[in-house]
């Protein structure tokens, strides 16, 4: 007999678990189903195919110059963001120092800031130092934002790899750097890798603080919501939808798979 | 003896010690809490100095004064805005964990060779454009969205009387808000059912305890600390949560984040009453975090 779960119990909450996964999905292949619907107002009954909306946004400029500029912003906070959480985590694994616990607080203590509030405390800094408001002070609070996530990925790899690899490499006279370099990094470059990928789209999505210091070149998610205020761009909004969600759920399948093939591999090396 | 004359090749020294950048304490940490120091803690303690007139956007005198505050909490219209976003995340975070619940025990414990590609699939969704799942939702509720025009279409109400409550309502936005956070919230949970001795069940069962009864003795006391972390997770992003409100709240989804958001903005801008609004909010939330920071640890991070 299974102790925590009956045959019709599981039966039950197989069948809870199925509806809660289509009431996930529902919407987003709704948005798939009117992206290809021949009607400018997306509604039932459907009207006929078409790939009109693709054409239409592939073909509008401000679209794809707010995805340009937040293709550029993800890249330069993840990369930012992966730089500081990595620094940080070698020292949260690698190293005793006094006030360690305060000092990890305060790196994941933006998990936990509402993000209107993060948004104006640097709306009021930029304003009060004089920085006016750009691509870069939206970097600057992406990287705020996205460092936790990053330390959420790297330091429980940093803590799962075997430490006497780094001293032996350190015993046989590499530098830190270098035993950083030729044994650490190769050994985490999967958790880099999403860490930075967690980043990227945590950045590439984000509306909240960016909507309080963004400049004149608009991020895709300020566009959306600016866009979403006009009917008539609504259905190639929508398309627009659909490819950035099957394409970020691509993404995230893919790097969870990948993570999961290569990290077995290690597990299987490091203990032969 | 030997090592340390490797680890100090005399001949290299002079020449390359510009280069020795090696990975001290300091380096590694001086950067990373440089950032948060400047670009995190300054910018906060700038809203709390506007939230005490220490700098204003207004021309002509000013200096500490407590009147923002004092203003602020003799006001009923801000604190009431404040209780109705607490009761509202509160409402949407105890319902999507009680969805979530069973969930993650299904995953954790039925015993299914797929949970972790299952896992995958309840999460996935989570991980995609926030905004654009709220697009989603707009609409599918619309007046003449996807639930209405399918209504109609199938005869079952008339376009005249279209269910109008659907968006733009207090039900919209936290409809919503359960829609987004519930993959996530199943998380937490998981992992405190994952990391259950099932031994404990099977020392119950054999000790004549029901499975409702194991449930209720052994599983459900040992997760709490995931469902507490779980709860919490929501509760607190979604108590100053803007976004979805001003897209699918209209006047009576307005919620305190809105009037934060308003204060900045170009109508009438209030800094120093917003900055109340924003400092009070942040205590609230690190009060929260503080109180249950045993059950937020996020794992191995904060080792020693």
């Amino acid at each position: 007999m299974d102790v925590a779960l009956s045959k019709n119990g599981a039966r039950l909450l197989r069948a809870f678990f199925a509806l809660v996964v289509v009431f996930l999905y529902a919407p987003i292949v709704i948005l798939l189903i009117f992206s290809f619907n021949n009607s400018a107002v997306p509604s039932f009954p459907l009207s006929g195919f078409t790939f009109h909306w693709y054409h239409e946004f592939l073909a509008n400029p401000d679209l794809k110059a707010a995805l340009e500029t937040s293709g550029i912003i993800a890249a330069l906070s993840s990369v930012g963001a992966v730089v500081l959480g990595l620094l940080a985590a070698m020292a949260l694994t690698r190293r005793r120092f006094v006030g360690k616990s305060a000092v990890s607080a305060l790196l994941l203590s933006p998990l936990v800031i509402p993000y209107v509030v993060f948004g104006i405390s640097l709306l009021l800094f930029f304003h009060t130092v004089g920085v006016p408001r750009s691509v870069l002070t939206v970097v600057i609070g992406h990287i705020v934002i996205s460092v936790p996530y990053t330390l959420l990925v790297l330091v429980p790899r940093l803590n799962q790899i075997d430490v006497s690899l780094e001293e032996a490499a350190f015993d046989l006279g590499a530098s830190r750097l270098r035993t950083f370099r030729s044994i650490t990094l190769p050994l985490i470059v999967p958790a880099v890798v999403s860490a930075f990928l967690i980043a990227f789209t945590t950045s590439f999505d984000e509306y909240a603080v960016a909507s309080f210091v963004v400049g004149t070149r608009v991020t895709f998610p300020i566009y959306l919501y600016s866009a979403l205020r006009f009917p008539s761009q609504l259905p190639q909004v929508i398309a627009v939808a659909v490819v950035v969600l099957v394409l970020s759920l691509v993404v995230v399948v893919a790097a969870e798979v990948g993570r999961r093939i290569v990290e077995r591999r290690f597990a299987s090396l490091e203990s032969s | 003896m030997a090592l340390s004359e490797v680890h100090d090749p005399p001949a290299r020294l002079g020449r390359r010690r510009w280069l020795r950048l090696d990975l001290t304490t300091p380096t590694l940490l001086g950067l990373p809490l440089a950032w948060l120091v400047v670009f995190f803690l300054a910018p906060i303690a700038i809203v709390a100095a506007y939230s005490f007139d220490v700098y204003s956007l207004n021309p002509g005198p000013h200096g500490f004064t407590l009147t923002a505050w004092h203003d602020f909490l003799h006001s009923s219209v801000y604190l009431r805005l404040f209780w109705k976003s607490v009761k509202l995340s509160l409402t949407v975070s105890a319902i999507i964990v009680l969805l979530a619940y069973p969930l993650a025990y299904y995953l954790a414990l039925s015993g299914t060779k797929r949970k972790y590609i299952l896992l995958l699939l309840l999460i996935a969704p989570f991980l995609t454009s926030y905004l654009l799942r709220v697009l989603a939702w707009k609409v599918i509720l619309g007046n003449q969205g996807a639930v209405n025009t399918f209504l109609f279409w199938t005869g079952l109400r008339s376009p005249d009387h279209p269910l109008s409550q659907l968006l733009y309502s207090r039900f919209a936005v936290m409809l919503v808000l359960g829609y987004i956070w519930l993959p996530f919230v199943a998380l937490p949970i998981f992992v405190s059912l994952e990391s259950l001795d099932r031994r404990l069940l099977e020392a119950a069962s054999d000790l004549g305890a029901s499975r409702l009864q194991a449930f209720r003795r052994v599983t459900l006391p040992l997760s709490l600390p995931g469902v507490v972390a779980a709860f919490l997770f929501v509760f607190i992003p979604t108590l100053g949560e803007f976004v979805t409100p001003s897209l699918v709240g209209g006047a009576s989804g307005y919620l305190y984040g809105n009037q934060i958001v308003d204060l900045f903005g170009t109508g009438f801008p209030d800094w120093e009453t917003g900055s109340v609004l924003a400092i009070f909010l942040l205590g609230v939330v690190g009060a929260l975090t503080i109180v249950f920071a045993r059950f937020l640890q996020p794992g191995e991070v904060t080792v020693d």
